[in-house]
């Protein structure tokens, strides 16, 4: 993977690209990496998705939900995006599954506690470089300890910061020493909770050790992920983050998976981030919320908007109108906010995959919007649109959690074991 | 004044030589149907997990849609407001719906008929409601179906006794009310129902008197309801025997896919079931040998697709090996066995369909039978059946201990 940046806006924001080693395709960024559930995008069949676009996908596969199909991956004449459906995309590995709240503790000696399907399992350095060697992502993340969020001890802080130097130093070896991995992207993680000073201890390890063999950076530690991204303290993650890219080289790409609210990632996009991921969009459409935030600078002056659609609301009853009234996606295209709140009350599975379609086409234009406002030089405006709404007071983008939603469990409560191949 | 075509026209195009199988063209406000044709059933509308978009991919030319279901939610109100179901779903196609009755006496267990109509229990303040043949007609008029059927009073398959016949007389007398009350006969086709349980003189009774109706074509119901097969067959048979020609029937709740084959050849034109998207949930992919259960772990390195020769979305980019591993646990893994479940009861549809037009039926029965019970016995109702119609199915070794059993 090469990163290019091709511009670094005046006033706030850079505008670059990642070329794919082999097929030399190139992903802009800032760049909206489409986050996975064993391997799929959320509700969406690669069919389905291809409804959403036709642009070639960043796919960021969550190792905490397919660590139990890597077995077999090795049987596979393919990549691992072949496997999943999606031969031609750009993959991402990364360790955490950043739709879903991860427990804190467990943090035994050598080891990362991973969550998965199975329970909770242990990753050591060698089984997580054993198990990137077998998915040979174009960019994977470095081993790290990032269970730290705004309440974390002084003392947590600095053993998550110990104990990711400790893997790290593992990890480095590793990947020079392997050939399989020449063609895999490093990304070396900085973690330290909200210590400035942490920050900057887990920066100067991942620059000695990392200088020549990390290909780009990635930030965890801020939250526990799921909806607690989403409910950050901005103002402190701003203050530690740009304190952060002011000790970094500009010339590596800097990774931010999670939740974070559409002004949040801005924030982040102008002091120079550049890869985000789809959580937010996953986190709403399973809270059946549907994005509606405006992000077009050209509407008129005085017409507000709100960060979401409530779907359970029982006013849409019949509301033959679609989410958006000039989105261009699938679902506002061809079904009415009647017909949504339907397959709410019914727990049809075809609820969420509509506003999953919605969703992730509201933020895929949000990002094109926003490389477009770096170009313009225009990125303040795009911040203040997204803050108010062109209301006077800032809008509220958490995510509350639907105490109604189809619990996890209702579908698998429906799941007898058949006989096998019965007739 | 012009004057309008038929909400539902229906054509013969070709005869089988050998047995009783017909290929036709059905034209409804909403399309062509090729038949025979299989209808997934998308119970509250919408079909578990697909966009109508999918489904118009898959060439699926009619859906089904639950009355009772749906007059719960979204409401008559609602749909009616919504300028009906193909609008409130976005669905541009056929609808057909079932009058509701069926739904009532298995859900709700105090449902109770009387001449009246079907007295229930409000499952949601236990008010005490009335299905009359008349509400019926009245709520599929607002659904806007282009096919409907009439109420009917159900008796259990296997009832023996004046209940059947009660039920038979019953049924032709609700069929002149649903007859009456129907509002919309310019644009929705009225099917009545041939009942009668097993009893063959009650179902050629039942069968006579809606022939005199004016209607444009016909279903069979009360079957696959715990008969033995012996007895579905016959029935199947008889009713296609009393049937005009001229006119589609619909085999109602019939979706197995032997089951099809057999009841394409005694005639059946029409089928629904929800098997193959309920099955879906489950983990079980439907191929001609049967059943795959995808959870089962000796998927769990299986690199194939689920069927080689299948060439739906799903079987075009995922091995079964992937699906072992989402399968009931990623809510996508139902969306990509339904596709495929739908999929294969439409092509297996239409490959008879292929074969009734080339007039090679019977070797199509033949070859399926083959596939579908290799290395087993083919039940002997499904050689009985076939024999009704004219198809001997080639004999091998375990066939001939089955016989002299
Ligand atoms: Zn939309
Ligand atoms: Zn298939």
């Amino acid at each position: 993977m090469k990163f290019v940046i091709e511009k670094i806006s005046k006033s706030s924001g850079r505008l670059g690209y990642l070329v794919q080693t082999e097929t030399e395709k190139r992903f802009r960024t800032p760049l909206l990496v489409q986050t996975t559930k064993g391997g799929s995008i959320p509700y969406l069949s690669r069919e389905v998705f291809d409804y959403v676009t036709e642009e070639v996908p960043a796919l960021q596969f969550t190792l905490s939900t397919i660590d139990h199909m890597v077995e077999s991956l090795k049987l596979f004449n393919g990549t691992f995006g072949a496997y999943v459906g999606y031969p031609e995309c750009l993959s991402l590995l990364i360790i955490r599954d950043s739709c879903e709240l991860i427990p804190s503790g467990h943090n035994d000696k050598d080891i990362i506690p991973l969550f998965t399907r199975r329970g909770k399992e242990h990753i050591t350095v060698k089984r997580y470089m054993d198990t990137v060697e077998t998915l040979k992502p174009d960019i994977y993340q470095g081993l790290c300890d990032a269970d730290t969020n705004l309440e974390s001890s002084k003392k947590r802080i600095i053993k998550c910061v110990d104990r990711t130097a400790q893997f790290m130093d593992a990890c480095y070896e590793r990947h020079q020493n392997s050939k399989v991995l020449k063609k895999c992207a490093l990304f070396a993680p900085i973690v330290g909770g909200y210590s400035t000073h942490a920050r900057c201890e887990s920066i100067k390890h991942a620059k000695a050790k990392g200088e020549k063999l990390a290909n780009g950076y990635i930030f965890e530690g801020f939250h526990n992920y799921g909806l607690s991204a989403c409910q950050v303290d901005s103002e402190q993650l701003i203050k530690v983050m740009t304190h952060c890219l002011n000790e970094l080289s500009d010339d590596k790409p800097k990774m931010m998976p999670g939740a974070y609210t559409p002004p949040v990632m801005l924030e982040l996009i102008s002091l120079g981030v550049d890869i985000f991921d789809t959580s937010y969009a996953y986190c709403a459409a399973s809270n059946f919320k549907a994005l509606t935030f405006n992000f077009n600078l050209k509407t008129v002056e005085n017409a507000t908007s709100q960060p979401f659609l409530e779907i359970s609301n029982e006013s849409l009853k019949e509301d033959f109108t679609p989410l958006i009234r000039d989105c261009s996606c699938l679902t506002c295209r061809k079904h009415t906010r009647a017909y949504l709140n339907h397959l709410y009350k019914t727990k049809e599975l075809l609820g969420p995959i509509l506003l999953m379609i919605h969703n992730l086409h509201h933020m895929m234009h949000f990002f094109s919007t926003i490389c477009k406002c770096i170009a313009d030089d225009n990125l303040p405006d795009l911040i203040k649109l997204i803050k108010f709404q062109r209301g006077s007071l800032a809008v509220d983008y958490s995510i509350k959690p639907n105490t109604k939603i189809i619990s996890k469990n209702d579908q698998d409560k429906n799941y007898t074991i058949l006989n096998d191949d019965q007739k | 004044m012009t004057t309008k075509v038929p909400p539902l026209t229906y054509k013969v195009i070709a005869e089988c030589s050998v047995t009783k199988a017909r290929a036709g063209l059905m034209t409804l406000r909403h399309g062509e149907v090729n038949t025979p044709v299989f209808m997934p059933v998308g119970t509250q509308g919408t079909l578990k997990g697909l966009l109508p978009d999918q489904l118009i991919e898959l060439n699926c030319q009619i859906l089904l849609g639950n009355t009772y279901h749906l007059g719960i939610r979204p409401g008559i109100e609602t749909l009616q407001k919504a300028g009906g179901l193909h609008n409130f779903m976005g669905w541009p196609r056929n609808i057909l719906t079932d009058s509701g009755g069926f739904q009532m006496v298995s859900l709700l267990k105090l449902a109770e008929i009387d001449e009246n109509g079907v007295n229930f229990c409000s499952p949601f303040d236990n008010s005490e409601c009335m299905l009359t043949p008349e509400h019926s007609i009245q709520i599929q008029n607002t659904i806007g179906a282009d096919i409907m059927m009439q109420l009917d009073d159900v008796v259990k398959t296997t009832t023996v006794g004046p209940r059947v016949e009660e039920a038979m007389h019953r049924t032709i007398r609700w069929l002149d009310r649903c007859i009456t009350a129907h509002a919309r006969d310019d644009d929705q086709s009225l099917f009545p129902i041939v009942q009668g349980a097993l009893d063959a003189n009650l179902r050629k009774q039942c069968a006579y008197a809606l022939i005199q109706r004016k209607v444009r074509g016909y279903a069979v119901g009360g079957l696959s309801g715990g008969e033995s097969k012996h007895e579905f067959w016959r029935t199947v048979n008889l009713c296609t025997d009393l049937l005009p020609k001229e006119k589609p029937r619909y085999l109602m709740g019939v979706g197995f896919a032997a089951d099809l084959v057999v009841c394409v050849a005694l005639g059946i034109d029409m089928f629904d079931c929800v098997f193959p998207t309920r099955t879906a949930r489950f983990g079980c992919a439907l191929v001609n040998t049967g059943q795959l259960n995808l959870k089962n772990k000796k998927y769990e390195d299986d690199m194939r697709p689920i069927d080689e020769e299948c060439e739906c979305s799903t079987c075009r980019r995922y091995t079964r090996s992937y699906l072992h591993h989402i399968a009931t646990s990623q809510s996508v893994s139902c969306s990509l066995l339904s596709i495929h479940n739908v999929a294969y009861q439409l092509r297996l549809m239409r490959s008879m369909r292929e074969a009734i037009l080339r007039d090679q039926f019977p070797q199509f029965v033949c070859d399926f039978m083959a596939k579908h019970f290799e290395g087993e016995t083919v039940p002997l109702w499904i050689r009985e059946a076939l024999q009704a119609v004219n198809v001997e199915l080639p004999h091998d070794e375990n066939d001939a201990t089955v016989n002299v059993a």
